[in-house]
């Protein structure tokens, strides 16, 4: 029955909504109004009679009217559906057959540029991603399974009950513990990852390949280690490409000058990016730049999350592999850009907000952010101040440090 | 539009990775449990109004991330602090013998006057219990802290052990609460205005200490 019905959808549709209204109606309304009068009461007057007659029929046509709009709708939802993925199809053909094969020679072009703006189709992000991401470390998928090698004799080791660390001492005993330390909070941050996507988590799909990587990478580079984040920018290129590849697009990814300073914690190095970030804050949203100043809302406090993650953790997943899209083709710049698209698309609620309900919105943002509004307001962001693009701004700010942000400095 | 609250200030979740300071914040906002909850990177945050002595209390809750590598960060927090949490995972030793460490950054780089308590979380996995209740309890009583065993999980000494502090940054700030008190009821009308840094702007104007 209905009930059923109504029980199985999610979302009930406008018809079950309606046909909900009449559960307490006879089923037929056909009887209601058109039957006569029982034997013994007095006869309908011949006008109330043609009266409900009239009403009837104007039900009908309503009902008739209403199915025939839904219908209309329906198709055009479907058409709409039928064109985007038309859309999406011809894209991916694009980029499979003419860009990827001529990759060196289209990259840059005017063209692509402007179709990766739009994103990058699903089919093949990963492939977009390996190669604008490069290998400048030449890592190959051996050098991949040495490293995962050596993780896995360091996961069995520590395992194993252990008779040495009683006794260890000094520089070796803490850099022991140390990695001790780095492999449980790997274990940990992985049931912490995209914990609602349920694949990541212990007995998921991913769960080993991303501990793989992870693992991998504290044994390339152990003067990085695992750093709290990590574990999300893995995530979202697992769920792109295959496990290698993954790990190399990792490793070059984490190798770039703005990922390094952030983890590796090169705090003034660090400083100096919110510096430059607030330059362009100012220039493009003075109003809020002024309202976060007089409220001590200094970038770091919404920064440092947008940034580790590469958006990941606060975007919904779809709309931040469309800024990761972007960010492979425009480099850590677009970092910045999409915080002042986020800064810019809410400057409304922003500026009417203290300090403790701004950090709380930029630290959780809206569930519901779509991906065109964001963008359509990150292509209104200008990344030129004063005639100097991000880069040399950066620049002057790294060659004099005084002018880095004095509100974080001690 | 009447003033949501009469004084404001902030507390600070401190300890290592994975220990439940999230948990614990969630519990005491929303009164919500998550088993599977996503890391903190940096610091998120969280308000509360609660009402001590007939002061209306606000408080704001900055929960930090974990890793040690972080700290380099969220110490430039610590010192915005009025009240701070140390905890540490009833079923990790480690974050027991880590808490020695947080506390000697805290003296470092907190203010003075910052209010600290000793939080043992975790306290419905007693089975999987490394740390003893007498031993929370007795280095809370060498730091001069008091010390409570919580359970995000179960609820149990949750709102007790934020109360707490809450009263205790309240005490000692009695003094400068008193004479904010005076300049609230004198400026009913910016009252409503304030926000946030302007509580701490128009008492720093009339007081040697800020205290928010």
């Amino acid at each position: 029955g209905w009930g059923q019905q109504k029980a199985a959808g999610d979302s009930p549709s406008p018809r079950q909504s309606v046909r909900k209204n009449l559960e307490f109606e006879p089923l037929s309304t056909t009887a209601l109004i058109l039957e006569h009068r029982p034997a013994n009461l007095p006869a309908k007057p011949a006008e109330e009679a043609e009266k409900h007659q009239q009403q009837y029929e104007e039900m009908v046509a309503q009902a008739k009217k209403r199915e025939l709009r839904e219908a209309q709708k329906r198709k055009k939802q479907l058409e709409d559906r039928v064109k985007q993925e038309e859309n999406i199809g011809n894209a991916a053909l694009t980029w499979s057959q003419e860009i990827l094969p001529n990759w060196t020679t289209m990259c840059s072009s005017k063209r692509v540029k402007e179709l990766w703006w739009q994103g990058v189709p699903p089919s093949v992000r990963g492939r977009v991603w390996s190669l604008a991401i490069g290998n400048d470390l030449n890592i190959t998928h051996e050098l991949y399974d040495i490293c995962l090698a050596r993780a896995k004799e360091r996961w069995n080791a520590s395992s194993a009950p252990s008779t040495t660390t009683d006794t260890d001492t000094g520089d070796a005993g803490s850099s022991h513990a140390d990695r001790e330390a780095s492999l449980e909070l790997i274990k940990l941050d992985i049931s912490r990852t995209f914990p609602s996507l349920c694949i990541f988590q212990k007995g998921g799909p991913y769960h080993d390949v991303l501990h793989s990587i992870l693992g991998a990478y504290t044994c390339y580079r152990p003067d990085v280690g695992y750093v709290q984040g990590m574990s999300f920018i893995a995530a979202v290129l697992i769920l792109n490409m295959h496990t290698a590849d993954a790990f190399i697009a990792f490793a070059n990814l984490l190798n770039k000058p703005c990922q390094m300073a952030f983890y590796r914690v090169d705090h003034s190095l660090m400083l100096t990016y919110f510096a430059a970030f607030e330059v362009f804050f100012e220039e493009n949203l003075p109003k809020l730049f002024a309202h976060f100043k007089s409220n001590n809302l200094t970038p770091d406090i919404y920064l440092i999350d947008w940034i580790f993650t590469l958006y990941s953790k606060s975007l919904p997943l779809d709309v931040a592999c469309r800024v990761w899209d972007v960010f492979c083709r425009d480099g850590e710049e677009f970092l910045f850009r999409t915080a002042l698209g986020i800064l810019r698309l809410y400057e409304d609620v922003l500026t009417h907000m203290d300090f403790i309900h701004n950090a709380q919105f930029l630290t959780r943002l809206p569930e519901h952010i779509n991906a065109h509004t964001l963008f359509s307001s990150i292509a209104a962001v200008s990344m030129s101040c004063r005639n100097r693009k991000w880069t040399q701004v950066l620049h002057t700010l790294q060659k004099d440090p005084e002018r880095a942000s004095p509100v974080l400095k001690r | 539009m009447a003033k949501q609250y009469d004084v404001l200030f902030r507390l600070l979740l401190l300890g290592d990775s994975g220990v439940g300071k999230t948990c614990l914040l969630c519990r005491f906002t929303d009164n919500e449990f998550h088993p599977s909850h996503i890391s903190t990177i940096g610091v998120d945050f969280k308000m509360k109004t609660l009402e001590i002595d007939g002061i209306k209390v606000r408080i704001q809750i900055w929960d930090t991330a974990g890793q040690e590598r972080y700290q380099t960060i969220t110490k430039q927090y610590y010192r915005r602090a009025q009240g701070i949490f140390l905890v540490y995972d009833i079923t990790s030793e480690r974050s027991f013998q880590h808490i020695m460490k947080w506390a000697s950054d805290v003296d470092e780089y907190a203010p003075d006057k910052v209010q600290k308590i000793l939080v043992g979380n975790k306290s419905d996995e007693e089975q999987k219990r490394q740390v003893a209740t007498a031993q929370g309890n007795k280095l809370a009583k060498a730091y001069g802290m008091d010390f409570f065993e919580t359970s995000a999980f179960t609820n149990h000494n949750i709102t007790e052990s934020f109360t707490r502090l809450a009263e205790l940054v309240l005490q000692a700030n009695k003094k400068d609460l008193d004479v904010l008190r005076v300049s609230i009821n004198d400026k009913l009308n910016l009252a409503a205005l304030e926000e946030e840094e302007g509580v701490c702007d128009s008492s720093s104007d009339a007081q040697k200490t800020c205290w928010c």
